[in-house]
């Protein structure tokens, strides 16, 4: 009898532990902030737009999704981003759940401004809600909420196109790539290595981009688009580095996968075009009379996806002169990158760090002014390419219509 | 004392659960930079050291823990005296660890939930745990011992195949020479954790091979100190030597990071699990200890009694050594190591064997 006294007391006492629902969160009390766009008022305050999905009409499947809008935008102001956030909650009916934003947007000028985009960043970064792979991005030619608000026809998600694009962009061009919160935070403290972040264009009609109507159109009126990368120095944007010659950046940073390069073959523009498939980039620095010289060295293998030309695809020889075309050609892209970044003193790719971790001693004496030294510095650039495959052609047709 | 008896391999278990402990979680020997798992290794071998003396130690008096030999050795009452003190050493190391692990919890996940309902809910189970025995907890081990290698190998796949380590993050080695590694050497890694092995005198008595004893403290030790060493060069690897330095728990960024096809990602769930177990076997072996040496010095028969009051005194405890959680790491990186690790972990116990070593000498030199 008494035992049983005490296994009923024990199950009562352990029921209120044993649900866990001290600060349980209901998942229709929760709005999911997919993207934050943040922007800067006439008023010195942050002017923050929250990106909030609305589940029941992103659901696809048999059902198909509701007919609303997948996303709704709040916007809100405040001193710091906390306050913005708090200040939101008097306009949102649910709170802000943080764990799932996958993108920040923030604006040109925000980013300009060191100290207001420098107090943006440990927010997310301490926040253990926020995750840190959190992409981070520049609004170009727009404003954040501009892009925040833009609806997306192919994914409904803006957000999932945004991320999604930027990873095919780095897999297939390499002319943007992912970079996240750690990543920006590391290259503003490091001295070896200044950051870089993605450009975001809204092209088109702006004032349709945020309507429903935009999205019944083939060609929308309005859309998002990767454009140039953003250069960081000292904490604050200074320049932008255009996307044809942001390739050469990617290179460096051993994180071009693919990507077409068009080569000239004999007199004949755009006549032939290598798609690397692999490709592996090694920065290393040697000691040439007591100053660092930078060697990098690419090593790529790809195909050759056009031939428009009479062209003999079948001589080894010929298949040798392509790669020597092709190594020139992205030694050429590097090097355009390379002096682009040596124009803004900016050493966005990290040689830096290289020299510090070879030679701690010489990075000590070069640490401080290592912005204006890289300005002069010597760079080689090496690149070997393998041209593997041709395709599913031999001689390309150009070969018997000039006969 | 409890009757309790241990098999090798739940020995083994147990060393390899405590050491790990909350080393793994924190950011050990970050002082040093890139060079942390340098300062690591050196711990360990110091570690092996120090343990020599405990082991020399318990040849001398196999069959008692530490309280005991201690009134053996200096004598009756300065040994109990000793023993006392160490009882507060163990009940104050609970109360650190039961705070460092309520405090994870608090900051990662249970953010609105007072620490104190987080730390009470713990100290249930670890009283709980006691109350059933040594023989109980050393078989839980051996359970948990499993999940914790699955879920620590899962995760080691996991962040290679994500391609997130980048070795070269660990360069230069040595940049700023030895010095600073054999600063964090002696101010952190010899005794935390691997001078914590002195909690072990407490229970090696119930070793039921005692030729075994040598082989497997050192295998425990070693095992933990290369899966401690292992975890650093991956923290350091992923995150780069500055967000390591600045991460309250880099182990838990490390894992954030895993992202694969788009859906095996937030893993934090793999780093609140093991958490839990370590947290849990660590708090349980000090308050073990702390419990069975009290029995021994104050005679009580029954030790069961005396998990309440000390599980209260150790709840407490791990509420109010601190008042925020810069004050309690300010107070184990510069009071804990010189004002209690050293003392108790080395200078107390290497004092001790060269009286014991005297004393047995003198047995031996001058025969009855």
């Amino acid at each position: 009898m008494k035992k049983w006294v005490k296994v009923i007391l024990l199950i009562g006492l352990s029921v209120p532990i044993l649900t866990a629902c001290w600060n349980q969160k209901e998942l229709t009390d929760l709005a999911f902030v997919m993207a934050l766009g943040i922007d800067k008022g006439e008023d010195d305050l942050y002017h923050v737009s929250f990106q909030l999905v609305n589940p029941g009409n992103v659901s696809s499947g048999q059902n198909g999704g509701g007919q609303g809008l997948p996303i709704a935008v709040y916007k809100s102001t405040g001193r710091t981003m906390t306050e913005a956030a708090r200040n939101a909650t008097k306009k949102v009916s649910r709170r802000l759940y943080y764990a799932h934003t996958n993108v920040v947007v923030i604006s040109e000028e925000v980013a300009r401004e060191r100290t207001q985009f420098l107090n943006l960043l440990d927010s997310f970064a301490r926040d253990p809600e926020f995750r840190t792979t959190t992409e981070i991005l520049i609004a170009r030619g727009a404003s954040a909420e501009e892009i925040v608000t833009t609806l997306t026809i192919l994914d409904k998600l803006p957000v999932s196109k945004i991320t999604k694009e930027i990873k095919s962009t780095e897999a297939m061009l390499g002319e943007n790539f992912s970079i996240t919160i750690d990543d920006l935070i590391d290259g503003i403290v490091g001295s070896g290595k200044e950051p870089v972040l993605n450009g975001y264009q809204l092209i088109g009609m702006k004032e349709e981009a945020n309507k429903a109507v935009n999205l019944q159109k083939t060609t929308t009126d309005a859309f998002l688009a990767a454009d140039g990368l953003a250069v960081f120095k000292d904490g604050a944007l200074i320049d932008w580095i255009e996307s044809k010659k942001s390739r050469g950046v990617l290179w460096v940073l051993d994180k071009a996968k693919s990507t077409s390069i068009t080569l000239k073959w004999k007199g004949k523009k755009n006549a032939l075009v290598f798609a690397p498939i692999r490709s592996k980039t090694k920065v290393s620095t040697i000691l040439k009379h007591g100053k660092p010289v930078i060697n990098i060295k690419i090593e790529n293998e790809g195909w050759l996806s056009e031939a428009n030309t009479a062209i003999d695809l079948i001589d080894p020889k010929t298949i040798g002169k392509i790669e020597k075309l092709t190594e020139k050609a992205i030694k050429k892209e590097v090097q355009i990158s390379v002096k682009e970044a040596k124009r803004l003193k900016c050493d966005i790719f990290g040689f830096g760090d290289v020299v510090h971790k070879e030679n701690p001693d010489l990075w000590k004496k070069l640490e401080r002014d290592w912005n204006n030294y890289f300005a002069d510095l010597e760079v080689n650039v090496k690149v070997d390419s393998y041209l593997r495959r041709e395709g599913v052609r031999t001689n390309p047709f150009w070969s018997d219509i000039n006969k | 004392m409890e009757k309790a008896k241990v098999s090798a391999f739940q020995m083994f278990v147990l060393i390899v659960l405590f050491e790990m402990g909350s080393a793994i979680l924190l950011g050990l020997g970050s002082q040093a930079k890139q060079d942390a798992w340098i300062a690591i290794l050196f711990g360990l071998g110091g570690g092996v050291i120090v343990f020599f003396i405990y082991y020399r130690l318990y040849m001398y008096y196999p069959d008692l823990p530490l309280t005991s030999y201690l009134q053996k050795i200096v004598g009756k009452w300065p040994g109990r005296f000793i023993g006392f003190l160490y009882i507060v050493y163990f009940m104050y190391q609970a109360s650190r660890i039961l705070r460092d692990f309520g405090e994870l919890l608090a900051t990662t996940i249970y953010n609105n939930t007072p620490l104190f309902v987080i730390n009470t809910l713990m100290i249930v189970t670890i009283i709980y745990a006691m109350h059933k025995g040594f023989e109980v907890l050393a078989r839980v081990g051996e359970i948990f011992f499993g999940i914790i290698y699955l879920t620590a190998i899962l995760g080691m796949l996991l962040i290679v195949f994500s391609g997130l380590i980048h070795l070269e993050n660990l360069k230069p080695i040595l940049e700023n020479g030895l010095k600073p590694v054999i600063k964090t050497f002696l101010r952190e890694t010899i005794t935390f954790p691997y001078g914590e092995m002195i909690v072990f005198t407490m229970v090696l008595p119930f070793f039921n091979d005692k030729k075994k004893v040598k082989i497997v403290c050192l295998g425990g030790m070693i095992l933990a100190g290369i899966n401690i060493t292992i975890t650093t060069i991956v923290n350091i690897a992923v995150l780069g030597v500055g967000l390591f330095h600045r991460a309250t728990f880099p182990l838990l960024s490390t894992v954030g990071r895993i992202q694969i096809a788009d859906f095996i990602e937030r893993l934090d769930v793999l780093f609140m699990l093991y958490l839990i177990i370590a947290g849990f076997f660590k708090i349980a072996i000090y308050f073990y200890a702390a419990v069975a040496g009290a029995a021994d010095i104050f005679q009580i028969k029954n030790q069961r009694k005396l998990g309440f009051p000390i599980g209260l005194i150790v709840l407490f405890g791990s509420i109010t050594i601190a008042s925020n959680i810069a004050e309690f790491i300010q107070e184990g990186s510069m009071i804990v190591p010189f004002y209690l690790s050293w003392p108790f972990q080395i200078i107390i116990p290497f004092i001790l064997l060269i009286i014991a070593f005297l004393r047995n000498r003198k047995k031996k030199t001058s025969p009855a």
